[in-house]
């Protein structure tokens, strides 16, 4: 079979676009998530003729497709897991067309997302979900996941963004579909369906205008409760900040070591705040959050004087992940959402749930929508320590469940917490689910092993959970 | 068209009498037709047979409100008018801006797939809901989602649910994320004279606050009316007092550059409800002898297609009334004749000339015996083959509101 893909394929799309040396498939064998599978083939397509007679020749040999993005993803969602095809988007990673005045455009699925957004910055106007991996991500794994970000707060996440989709069906034709497409949702249910329902090869994304005023400012807290609290308050207030993201103690001087950009080192919690939008209130929104942050405890509040302050704080709160390098040589990140006033509660059972555990922690997250990233520092060398968090990695996720919350807010299942989903998730549930998937991959070969539990629809085989 | 005889109603008191009620009517081949405030029922074509009236008013109530969380569980058949109310109290909603919010219900709502113009700044209903329950006709209560903003947590089931038509299942409970309710909301209504029309429009391009909604109405003069004027321009401000007050000066300021010089403003309680009888117009009034065609497309071309739509009327020798949607890119297209007789005769080649004119147009109003002889929804999408496996694959039995929807789905 391996040697039948491979050869169909070069026969098809010639050596520069098919890809099957064992250092090539290394490659193409695992994503952020720490384990791998190596795939039969990779094929890095140049357009949509392409992508769609790659996976008509892996349909018919019987083998399993699974698109890649940047290979970002940090559940496994691009891991062959069964081996088969591997479909990279790189090369499709252009704006095929900009519309200004009516704000979107039609991308293909490998633009990386910032380069969207900067891309058209000129025309005033924005794509507005922002992962923090936004400098490598793309707009397929994007679409993939239903990607979120600190802006989702005011903005939405990427479903939100998404007008319709081009995508290639099991038998290796070509749809579109719309939003305003008359009859059932496509669009929306592509969004977020991890590449197991078809392989999308363009997006129409809507784009915002690029508000005219954007105000940053930092409050720091004794500790990551009295922040939580104060984020709970100023929602309540009436006031939808564009984003609330807190770093706790930990986070912040592993970012401050590495960005200098000036956060409170003295704090147990800090509290990042954007506002946007007209210069009228600008002013009022800043002074009615900078009197609730002081209302909960707050020790400090520094508003960021210009664009350049701006930039370096968020840099360094989309770093976070990647500095921790300097406090440990491994780290697990976590992604779970709760309701919004549970997060002093949950914040303080992950504490413990480490402790427990004898793991240091860090805690950096979407505080304005609940959504956590608790992150766990370890060395895969102890083994002692990497079974630990496995362990509390998963009663983290149970926490977050019984506060009414769920397991992934923003990147997804994969191949990683497919045995969660039963968690939150009943047969039923799961069987309506199921009958969308038997309509889209009948023979479960679009990123198989993913987002559904082990034996949940056919026999699948269990695989051993692992870390990053 | 409709079944001979008159449907059973049947009101089930919980979310499992109505799976029950489901499950019964595909073990007897009933056909069900969801019932909520029946205010969109206009949407989508008659169902082919009507056996059971399937109605929600007992499924009622906004559950699991938590203000601070700004998420709400709400039932089927809660009005619109309720969740305002409950939501309301804490200065929170949800922008559904649905006709007849007293009568109309959340599920019926989100069923019809109903989008009104405020969707171009808080997003269209469905992207507000963050969870759901349905009712299917294996008799099984499927839930999605959750509780939380944000949730990549297997398939976005709640968004096939959405704009369905009851052809899947019954929504019995959605989530939402409520918003912010603006506290300051102004209406501003310009007439504009016809040599004026095109330079008014373009005066709106570069508007720093961008309008909740800018309509233009040409007709509908039971609503958002001014003395003597058929085609008006209607926009709504709504946010902070200094942002709706800077809105509306500047928008004078662009209209009067635009040889507009007058423009009649209304606040708070009188905007709202103005604005809401703009909305009720979507659907109603329209009568036996008219037809109204909800037309979508790029926000650029909403006002050229009232002008086509114009054209095609004069044609017909039939009257045109229509609202263009600069911001979100409808155009809703009312059509009428002088007589049903007048319309009915020529119904057939006229809705053949509207489909051709525009790319994507669906019926969303009009007398019975017009829509009689037309599919609601035009030009089968490409992806009708993937919606009829849907269909098939959620309900086999072929029970739900069976040739309702797209494609006789």
């Amino acid at each position: 079979m391996v040697t039948s893909l491979a050869s169909r394929l070069l026969e098809a799309l010639g050596p520069d676009t098919v890809r099957t040396s064992p250092e090539d498939l290394a490659a193409y064998s695992y994503d952020a998530y720490s384990e791998g599978h190596l795939p039969s083939a990779a094929v890095i397509p140049r357009d949509v003729r392409e992508a769609a007679l790659a996976v008509r020749i892996a349909m018919n040999c019987g083998e399993p497709v699974v698109p890649r993005g940047a290979g970002s993803g940090l559940c496994g969602g691009a891991v062959p897991a069964r081996g088969g095809l591997v479909v990279s988007m790189v090369r499709m990673n252009r704006i095929l067309e900009l519309d200004v005045r009516n704000r979107r455009a039609r991308v293909q699925p490998g633009l990386i997302n910032l380069d969207l957004s900067r891309a058209i910055a000129t025309h005033g106007i924005f794509y507005a979900p922002d992962p923090s991996s936004q400098k490598v991500s793309t707009i397929g794994g994007n679409v993939g996941t239903n990607a979120g970000g600190p802006h989702c707060l005011s903005y939405g996440t990427t479903t939100n963004h998404v007008l319709g989709v081009e995508y290639v069906d099991g038998e290796g034709v070509i749809h579109h579909t719309s939003i305003d497409d008359p009859g059932y949702d496509l669009t929306g249910l592509l969004v977020g369906s991890e590449g197991t329902l078809g392989l999308v090869t363009a997006v129409d994304v809507r784009l915002m205008a690029l508000p005219e005023s954007v105000r940053v400012g930092v409050a720091a807290f004794p500790d990551v409760e009295s922040a939580s609290e104060a984020v709970s308050a100023i929602i309540a207030a009436g006031i939808v900040p564009t984003a609330l993201e807190i770093m706790d103690k930990l986070i912040t001087s592993a970012v401050e070591a590495h960005y200098h950009a000036g956060f409170p080192l003295d704090a147990g919690a800090v509290l990042l705040v954007e506002i946007a939008g007209p210069r009228d209130d600008m002013l009022a929104g800043e002074a009615a959050i900078k009197r609730i942050a002081h209302q909960h405890g707050a020790i400090s509040w520094r508003a960021a004087d210009d664009a350049a302050e701006r930039e370096a704080l968020w840099a360094s709160r989309k770093g976070a992940a990647g500095a921790l390098g300097r406090i440990a040589p491994n780290y697990y990140i976590q992604d779970a959402c709760v309701p919004r006033t549970k997060l002093p509660q949950v914040i303080h059972q992950i504490e413990r749930i480490a402790h427990d555990h004898d793991l240091a922690v860090g805690n950096v997250f979407h505080a304005g929508d609940g959504n956590l990233h608790p992150l766990l520092c370890f060395d895969r060398r102890d083994a002692r320590a990497a079974r630990a968090v496995v362990e509390a990695g998963t009663e983290i996720l149970s926490t977050c469940i019984a506060m009414g919350g769920t397991i992934s807010g923003e990147h997804g299942i994969g191949h990683e917490k497919r045995d969660a989903l039963s968690l939150v998730f009943n047969t039923d549930d799961l069987a309506a689910m199921g009958r969308v998937r038997d309509v889209f991959d009948p023979h479960r070969l679009f990123n198989p092993d993913k987002i559904f539990p082990t034996g949940a629809i056919c026999g699948e085989v269990r695989a051993p959970a692992a870390v990053a | 068209m409709t079944a001979a005889l008159e449907p059973r109603i049947i009101a089930p008191a919980d979310a499992a009498g109505v799976a029950e009620t489901l499950a019964a009517c595909a073990r007897d081949g009933a056909a069900v037709v969801a019932y909520g405030g029946s205010t969109l029922q206009s949407i989508g074509n008659a169902p082919r047979r009507c056996d059971v009236a399937l109605h929600t008013r007992n499924i009622c109530g906004v559950r699991e409100y938590d203000p601070r969380d700004m998420t709400a569980g709400i039932d089927a058949g809660t009005t619109l008018a309720e969740i305002a109310r409950v939501l309301g109290e804490h200065g929170q909603w949800i922008p559904f801006d649905a006709p007849q919010p007293a009568r109309a219900t959340v599920g019926g709502t989100l069923a019809a797939g109903w989008a009104g113009p405020r969707r171009a700044v808080y997003g269209r209903p469905r992207d507000l809901v963050i969870g759901s329950t349905i009712a299917l006709t294996d008799g099984t209560l499927a839930r999605a989602g959750g509780m939380v903003v944000k949730n990549v947590t297997g398939y976005d089931m709640s968004k096939l649910y959405v704009g369905s038509l009851g052809t899947l299942g019954l929504i019995v409970r959605a989530n939402f994320k409520a918003l912010p309710r603006p506290p300051v909301r102004r209406l501003a209504i310009a007439p504009i004279a016809g040599d004026q029309r095109d330079r008014a429009i373009a005066s709106l391009g570069g508007l720093a606050i961008e309008p909740t909604a800018a309509l233009v109405l040409d007709g509908f003069t039971r609503v958002a009316r001014y003395p003597g004027a058929a085609l008006r321009l209607v926009m709504l401000f709504e946010g902070s007092d200094a942002v709706v007050e800077r809105g509306t000066r500047d928008v004078r300021s662009a209209l009067g550059k635009a040889g507009i010089a007058e423009t009649l403003l209304l606040d708070g309680a009188p905007a709202d409800d103005a604005f809401a009888e703009v909305i009720d117009a979507y659907v109603e009034g329209a009568g036996e002898r008219t037809l109204t065609y909800r037309t979508t497309g790029l926000p650029s071309t909403a006002w050229a297609r009232t002008r086509t739509a114009q054209a095609l009327a004069n044609e017909h020798g039939l009257s045109a009334e229509s609202i263009a949607d600069l911001r979100t890119g409808d155009a809703i297209l009312r059509f009428s004749a002088r007589s049903v007789a007048a319309f009915a005769e020529r119904i057939a080649a006229f809705d053949a000339d509207v489909r051709r004119a525009f790319e994507r147009s669906t019926v969303l109003a009009g007398g019975p015996q017009l829509r009689a002889s037309i599919d609601a929804w035009g030009t089968e999408p490409s992806t009708i083959a993937t919606m009829r496996a849907i269909k098939a694959h959620f309900d086999p039995a072929g029970v739900l509101a069976p040739g309702r929807y797209v494609g006789a789905i």
